[in-house]
């Protein structure tokens, strides 16, 4: 066949499909229904893929990642109105917002897309003008540094970076300056939350096998485990007065969130059923936020803690 | 149009033929048949008799880490062994991922292949590897070609040799285009077996339902312009009228007409729309991407569609793909294996060999579950593990395959076979010898068998 009629054929190929696709109506899924549980109070209900959310200090936003189509962009959630806006403008995937103390800035960890995908740096960026300045970034070769935590005082972060060719974790101050390597083994550190003390920070790693939460102390740089259990345990948060760590486990099989109590260390299970339930967060007045699929889709959710171990 | 496959179907279930006896009676010319009629008819009848009838191909696009899935190595350095832990399957003495939970509880339903390699860590030319079993024709990412004639692809032979005789094409692609870059891979078409064996592709986005992958509608031609049907035949008229000046009439006209049932006909239609499974059957795949296509792939084979390969992904890269987003986890491996890939992997599979089991399906399909390699042993300095094609694994269930236990094994880091190394081309000649091709069949259109029979498979 000549390389014209090759083209006519793709062209009419083109034109009969499309003529034919015009005739159909094939529709998709429909949405989730909302949990019946009144402890349970269900945000979102679009079902696109989230992570990590984060409640504003005045408990009145919620900032988080969600997923859809080829897009990883932040949102903001806005409680009372119901409503939502992208947190920036950009193409690029972004991930991992968190609130500064006086809920004025945030930062969050943006990413690339080929060939410089997984170079990601963390920014400051400033709500009232949208304004970023990057605070956490490694030139000259490709690494990640994600999962900014804030200090109480809002002085300093912590965030994991790849800058050592291991994911560890880091101290900065709020402006990148003056980082502090306070990991440094060869397995993964990853995930850290900063205590509302300023004392702890918490984060979970595999250097006892698979993830486990630990606590590091910011004065003595003392590290001590502090889950032990078959299964991994991660993405620690601590509550707003510091007395309880949430976190998910696959513990009994599926991913639920869980309550430990710092002192103790006694766990009592929030979630505990097979759907799959993950980023745990607080919100100011002590309620436990979190992504699942409960419903179907993943939806932001959040629950009141009815027992704290 | 007369639909051979059709006529040749229901004739041979009746009462097998036999080309001596029609060749010799003369009978192909009376009833309009040519050799290559006679050939899928044969083909057609051993199918009939062959344990397998369908296959589900899950192409898990930019190459899964093998540590991570079904060859976990607990013992090794922590730099190699990464954070997840092996639990117990429902199969005593096998071990997979504790991150994947519901397959573990069904491993009696799959084999698990931990010896697989292939020729090439490139994306491009392993997956031309993968999905034809021959590394001829397959360009690198930087742009070198192969020596050797592009193979066609698995559903492409299965779709020449084992005829459906539905008014479907035998062969679906539920995804769009595989890329690496931002550069199309060769090996996912008929190659030399023509136009009417390319894989009619079809894809499910959540959000927006089903879609043609690059169809787009012309100037002029929206979907308001066609609500009534006859106006839709008069474009269609137009069409075929354009196509009957082409020197290649007789596949067009096979392949238009494929789609125009496809497209047209109300079965179709309703093979097509999800909305038709209950809400829980929904729900227990995942309202993701993979998982409903996974879906949609049962609600094809369960028709008859004879080959379905589910993309993961067209993209290999995590983040930059419309889908779920591939596989190729340079870094941040475990946070985007732990946070999305594995339960949806997890899930959907776990569902899929659920509903093919319920529908009686599961012994005559078969479903196999790989990418085009595996990931480096040892974990990179970005938390992330690079292209290996030393050693990686796959699962392969259904079909009356003996299943239920592992094939082949690795060393202590995972970083090449042990015992039975096991190659693309071997698993998909078990395949098809359980869909009745063999050698003679392959030799009859023109191929050459790639690979040998996995023996402990069947």
């Amino acid at each position: 066949m000549s390389e014209e009629l090759l083209i006519a054929s793709g062209r009419t190929k083109r034109r009969f499909f499309t003529a034919l696709i015009s005739c159909l109506v094939l529709t998709g899924a429909s949405h989730a229904t909302a949990a019946d549980d009144p402890a349970v109070e269900q945000l979102t209900h679009d079902g696109h893929f989230k992570q990590r959310p984060v409640w504003s200090p005045d408990g009145k936003q919620v900032v988080f990642a969600r997923h859809e189509g080829s897009t990883i962009y932040l949102w903001l959630f806005d409680r009372s109105t119901g409503e939502e806006r992208r947190l920036t403008e950009r193409t690029d995937p972004e991930y991992d917002a968190v609130f500064s103390p006086s809920g004025e800035e945030l930062l969050l960890a943006v990413d690339k897309t080929s060939p410089g995908q997984g170079d990601i740096e963390i920014y400051l960026l400033n709500l009232a003008d949208g304004s970023m300045q990057p605070v956490a970034v490694t030139d000259g070769k490709l690494s990640h540094e994600e999962w900014p935590t804030w200090a109480p005082d809002g002085a300093r972060f912590a965030f994991t970076s790849t800058r050592h060719d291991n994911q560890e974790i880091y101290i900065a101050d709020r402006d990148g300056k003056n980082v502090e390597r306070v990991t440094g083994d060869p397995a993964l550190d990853v995930h850290p939350c900063w205590s509302p003390g300023g004392r702890t920070i918490a984060f979970a790693t595999n250097r006892w096998g698979d993830l486990e939460i630990a606590l590091y102390d910011v004065v003595t740089h003392n590290l001590r485990q502090f889950t032990e259990s078959h299964g991994l345990d991660d993405y620690p948060s601590f509550s707003p007065d510091g007395r309880h760590i949430a976190f998910t486990s696959n513990r009994h099989g599926h991913f639920d969130i869980m309550i430990a109590d710092v002192s103790s260390g006694r766990t009592v299970a929030v979630t505990n059923d097979a759907s799959l339930d993950n980023f745990p967060t607080w919100t100011p007045d002590g309620r436990v936020g979190y992504v699942s699929n409960r419903d179907g889709g993943f939806d932001l959710y959040v629950q009141d803690v009815q027992t704290l171990p | 149009m007369l639909n051979v496959g059709q006529i040749l179907s229901n004739h041979v279930s009746a009462q097998p033929l036999s080309r001596r006896s029609l060749l010799q009676a003369g009978s192909l010319g009376a009833v309009g048949l040519t050799l290559g009629d006679l050939l899928r008819l044969e083909a057609s009848a051993e199918v009939s008799s062959s344990p397998a009838k369908s296959v589900i191909l899950l192409w898990l696009w930019g190459g899964p880490s093998h540590l991570e899935t079904f060859d976990l190595k607990p013992e090794a350095p922590v730099e190699y062994r990464g954070p997840y832990q092996p639990i117990p399957t429902n199969v005593p003495g096998i071990d997979i991922c504790e991150l994947l939970p519901q397959l573990a509880r069904r491993a009696d339903r799959y084999a698990i292949l931990r010896s697989l390699h292939c020729e090439s860590n490139d994306h491009g030319m392993a997956g031309t590897i993968g999905l034809t079993g021959s590394i001829d024709g397959a360009i690198s990412l930087g742009g070198q070609t192969q020596p050797g004639s592009l193979q066609p692809t698995h559903g492409s032979i299965v779709s020449r040799l084992l005829p459906s005789g539905l008014n479907l094409p035998d062969f679906m692609a539920v995804g769009g285009h595989l890329h690496q870059g931002k550069k199309p891979i060769k090996g996912e078409g008929a190659s030399v077996l023509g136009a009417s064996h390319e894989p009619f592709r079809l894809d499910y986005v959540p959000g927006e339902g089903l879609r043609f992958p690059g169809l787009e509608l012309n100037d002029g031609l929206t979907p308001s312009g066609l609500d009534a049907r006859r106006e839709l035949l008069s474009q269609l008229d137009n069409v075929r009228r354009q196509i009957d000046r082409s020197v290649e009439t007789s596949q067009l006209d096979e392949y238009y007409q494929q789609a125009f049932s496809l497209l047209t006909s109300q079965a179709s239609k309703e093979v097509f729309d999800l909305d038709r499974e209950p809400e829980e059957v929904r729900r227990r795949y995942g309202r993701y991407r993979f998982g409903q296509c996974c879906l949609l792939a049962r609600r094809l084979v369960e028709t008859g569609v004879r080959f379905v390969q589910v993309n993961w992904s067209s993209h290999v890269e995590p983040v930059e793909d419309r889908g779920d987003g591939g596989w190729d986890m340079h870094d941040r491996n475990f946070q985007q294996f732990q946070d999305r890939h594995s339960w949806m992997l997890d899930q959907a599979v776990s569902a899929l060999f659920d509903d093919l089991e319920d529908r009686g399906l599961l012994d005559e399909t078969i479903v196999v579950a790989l990418g085009e390699f595996g990931r480096t042993p040892k974990i990179n300095g970005k938390a992330g593990r690079d292209h290996w094609h030393h050693c990686y694994s796959g699962l392969v269930a259904g079909g009356g395959l003996r299943v239920g236990q592992v094939i082949g094994s690795s060393d202590r880091h995972a970083e090449y076979p042990i015992h039975r190394p096991i190659t693309p081309a071997d698993l998909f000649a078990t395949v098809f010898g359980q869909l009745g091709i063999g050698t003679p069949e392959l030799t009859d259109i023109g191929l050459l068998p790639a690979g040998e029979v996995i023996e402990e498979l069947t």
